[in-house]
Order: C-alpha cells, then sequence, then structure tokens
C-alpha cells in the first residue's frame, strides 16, 4: 500500500468561490472573501455565510430532479458532472461495475429537514413531506451519484465530520489499491446552512461573530481571528490507479500518494493542545506516502480561523515539517465548507502544484505571532513537488493526504 | 380540471409539462410511490379534495385522476 499512487483525472468544484474550477482557481487566487451577509439567518446570532453563488439546480439538473434532491445532493451531481467531464470518462460506455463512489458528508440534508421540521411544528405530522428521508439521508449522496451515471460498484458515505471530504479521498484510494474498482467518484459535499444548524454551531462559539464587516470575518492565522464562517458546497474527484491513467491517455492533475488518518481521542470539539493526533495524521500520510517531511513544499491548511484550530495546526506545522513550506488556508476566500472542504481543499492543493502558485490566505493582516510559518498574502510562485492537505474534525478524527504534482 | 392538475404537476411536483396528456400513465409522467404521496397532501392542502394515496396508485392515466378529483369536487 505504501506510496500506491491515485490519478486524479477529473475535478469538479461547486463553492462560494463559483461554480467551476476555473472559476474556483482564480477567485482563491485573488484573495477576496465570499463571506456576505445572509438573510436566512436573520433570526441567528450570527448572520453571516458563505454560499454558491448563481447555483440554480432546475437550470443544471432539470425541474424535476432537482425537486426531489437536497442542495448537498445537487452540489455534488453538478461537480461530478464536471470531474466526468474533466477526466474524459463517459458513463454510457464504462463499466460500471468497475465504478465506486465513496463521499463524504458531515450532515447530509440539513435544510429539508429543517423545513420539514417546521411544516410538522406548524400543521402538523401528516403534511411532512414523503420526501423527507430520501432528500436527508446522508448515504444519499453516493446513492444519487451512482443513479445518475450508473456506476455499480461500491457505493458508501464517510462521516468525520469537517474531514469527511478527505476520509472519503482516502477510503477511495485504498479501494482502488485493493482493487476493488478501476474508477472512484470521490469527495465531499455539504449544505449545512440552516437557520436551527446555524445557531447551533453559533451557541458553540464556533463562528466569527463579525456580523457588521462579513467579508473580513474568515482571517485564518489572523491574531484577530474569532471563528469559522461557514459555508456550502462540493468537491468531486475522479481517481485511477496511475497505470491505468496513463495507459487510457487521461491527462491527470496529479496523484494523491498518501493517507493519513488518526483520532485525537480527547474531546468533543477541541484539539488536543499539543496537536497530538493531527501530528501523527501527518506523520502517518509521510510515511504511507513513502517520503520525507522536506519534501514537502506546500501544505493547504485545515486552517478555519478559530482561535483553538489555528494555533494548535499552525504550531504543529511549524514542528514537524523543518523544509518552512509554503503554507495556506483557502477558507479565508471560500468559507469553511465542512464536510466538503477535505475535498475541495485537495483539488485546491491539486492546483497548486500543477500551476506552481500557492493562493493566498484571505485577510491575514496581522499574522499571530505565536504561529512560525510562511503564509503569503499574494499569489506565490512554488516549486513544490509535494503538498499537504490538513483536514479535521469535530469529534477529533484528523485525515492527512500528500499530494503529488502531475 | 385536467388544467387544474396539471397546473399542481408543473408548479408543485415540477413534472415537465410536455409529458402530461390524460392518457398518459404516473410512470409516463415520473410519478413514482413518492410522488403519489405527496400529490395526494397537495391536491388536499390546495385544493381541499381528499384523494388517498391508495385511489391515486390504483389510478391508470392522469385522466383518470381528473376523474376521482371530479368525484371529490362534487361532493364538496
Amino acid at each position: 500500500m505504501s506510496g500506491f499512487e491515485a490519478a486524479v483525472t477529473g475535478l469538479g468544484l461547486v463553492t462560494p468561490a463559483g461554480v467551476g474550477v476555473r472559476q474556483n482557481w482564480e477567485a482563491v487566487c485573488s484573495g477576496v472573501s465570499r463571506a456576505a451577509d445572509d438573510p436566512a439567518l436573520r433570526a441567528c446570532p450570527v448572520r453571516i455565510s458563505c454560499r454558491v453563488p448563481d447555483f440554480d439546480a432546475g437550470e443544471l439538473l432539470g425541474q424535476r430532479r432537482a425537486h426531489r434532491l437536497d442542495p448537498f445532493v445537487q452540489f455534488a451531481l453538478v461537480a461530478a458532472k464536471e470531474a466526468l467531464a474533466d477526466a474524459g470518462l463517459d458513463p454510457e460506455t464504462w463499466d460500471g461495475a468497475r465504478v465506486g463512489v465513496v463521499l463524504g458528508t458531515a450532515d447530509g440534508g440539513t435544510v429539508t429537514m429543517e423545513q420539514q421540521n417546521q411544516t410538522f411544528l406548524d400543521e402538523g405530522a401528516r403534511w411532512v413531506s414523503p420526501l423527507l428521508l430520501p432528500m436527508h439521508l446522508p448515504n444519499m449522496l453516493a446513492g444519487q451519484v451512482a443513479m445518475e451515471f450508473g456506476a455499480t460498484g461500491p457505493n458508501l458515505v464517510v462521516a468525520t465530520a469537517c474531514a469527511s471530504g478527505a476520509t472519503a479521498i482516502g477510503t477511495a484510494r485504498d479501494l482502488l489499491a485493493a482493487d476493488r474498482c478501476d474508477v472512484v467518484l470521490t469527495g465531499g459535499s455539504e449544505a449545512m446552512l440552516g437557520r436551527v444548524t446555524m445557531a447551533g454551531f453559533a451557541q458553540m462559539g464556533a463562528l466569527s461573530r463579525r456580523n457588521d464587516e462579513p467579508a473580513l470575518a474568515s482571517r485564518p492565522f489572523d491574531v484577530d481571528r474569532d471563528g469559522f464562517v461557514a459555508g456550502e458546497g462540493a468537491g468531486i474527484l475522479v481517481l485511477e490507479r496511475a497505470a491505468d491513467a496513463r495507459a487510457r491517455g487521461a491527462r491527470s492533475h496529479g496523484r494523491i500518494i498518501g493517507h493519513g488518518a488518526t483520532a485525537d481521542a480527547h474531546h468533543m470539539t477541541k484539539p488536543h493542545p499539543q496537536g497530538r493526533g493531527t501530528e501523527a495524521a501527518v506523520r502517518r500520510a509521510l510515511a504511507d506516502a513513502g517520503t520525507d517531511v522536506r519534501d514537502i513544499g506546500h501544505v493547504n491548511a485545515h486552517g478555519t480561523s478559530t482561535p483553538l484550530n489555528d494555533r494548535v495546526e499552525g504550531q504543529m506545522l511549524g514542528r514537524v515539517l523543518p523544509g518552512s513550506p509554503l503554507v495556506t488556508s483557502t477558507k479565508g476566500v471560500t468559507g469553511h465548507l465542512l464536510g466538503a472542504s477535505g475535498a475541495v481543499e485537495a483539488a485546491l492543493t491539486l492546483l497548486s502544484l500543477q500551476h506552481r502558485l500557492v493562493p493566498p490566505t484571505a485577510n491575514l493582516t496581522n499574522p499571530d505571532p505565536d504561529i512560525d510559518l510562511r503564509i503569503p498574502t499574494e499569489p506565490t510562485a512554488c516549486a513544490a513537488e509535494l503538498a499537504l492537505s490538513n483536514s479535521f474534525g469535530f469529534g477529533g478524527q484528523n485525515t492527512v493526504l500528500v499530494a503529488a504534482a502531475p | 380540471m385536467f388544467e387544474t392538475l396539471k397546473d399542481i404537476l408543473v408548479n408543485k411536483l415540477k413534472v415537465s409539462p410536455d409529458t402530461i396528456t390524460a392518457e398518459a400513465t404516473p410512470e409516463e409522467i415520473d410519478l413514482d410511490s413518492l410522488a403519489i404521496v405527496e400529490l395526494s397532501l397537495v391536491l388536499e392542502k390546495e385544493l381541499g379534495l381528499a384523494v388517498s394515496e391508495d385511489e391515486l396508485s390504483e389510478a391508470g392515466t392522469v385522466g383518470d385522476i381528473v376523474r376521482l378529483m371530479d368525484e371529490r369536487s362534487a361532493r364538496v
């Protein structure tokens, strides 16, 4: 397993930074935060979010199909279409039995559940939609992707909170290494911007309270950070064994060559103060890739903009990676896409290696003096061949992926 | 009543308008068992017509559903 190379032959992104990979890359390189006032959250303590702009599900998926899907599935289907077209794979002709789907989400169809709960309270149980559960269940994410594209191989959804998308990619790579399938559609999707859920995040103290200056709210590694800005969206990657991809002449965005997964076993929401679990995940990922800490030239950090995560992660990276890699958190621009973030950021990490350019961390005006890292505030040239993408979830679940340039 | 049903199918259940004819079967307009329950709820909520999901399931065509709606509205 060590050093197993999964080629990434297709990418699809639907995020607050835009619909489409090109739009996303340009937006994250601009360094302009997408956080904005959110009228749907008027009754909440925190009224800012990062929503996907200009997303017309009926237009993109057909009115009838969109009507029966929660946004967390709509985002994934649109991203998966882009990723498959990018990979040059045609679901009309492929052997669907050899195509797996492994996706991550933290919560599933949050908004549908909240809306139907309101219907229950306002009107009574008999008016609850028969579509509630088919739209809400987290596993529908992979199920609906399979239905759309005729992928009848292994099919599952993983939940490791904000590491879910990265856990899915690591798991997809394992399936390829074990020869359970030849192609895997993998990644994550999330649409958790329901007002009850957002009130819950606010009550935890997890969210930035900068209601009056939303564009400045997501500021990873800045000394004045005060929490994350919740976002929504999906990131989908097409993975194939690198030898198979080469044999069919597929273009590759790079490879996933290492995966480290650990648990802090410490606290429901707080990271271990010394970064015990996250450090172990980095070390396992590097060992899995058969590479050394000195080879890592870039890190797309988890970097949520919460006081605790950024301090513990920043200090861990400074301690573990002696080569002063260029570190960024694209959450400054996109906000925190929760269960989708690990997949979106794995895609952005691959694009950084491919373009040899590290996107800036938005709003980093006063770097936290307790964190000693090279974090660019402008797009910065980077000749790295290898990079890390970090994703850590509530519950202490940590996933680190090692990405390699094409 | 056909136009009323068509309006509900198009605007509430998002069925493609071109597929809806009096002769079309529920399958032909993409109504599965979940959509039948949904339609039963919408007919009652929007029009006050109590047509059960069992009755709708037995309807062979859109025209049959219209006849059920006519019966119920006559009773009202």
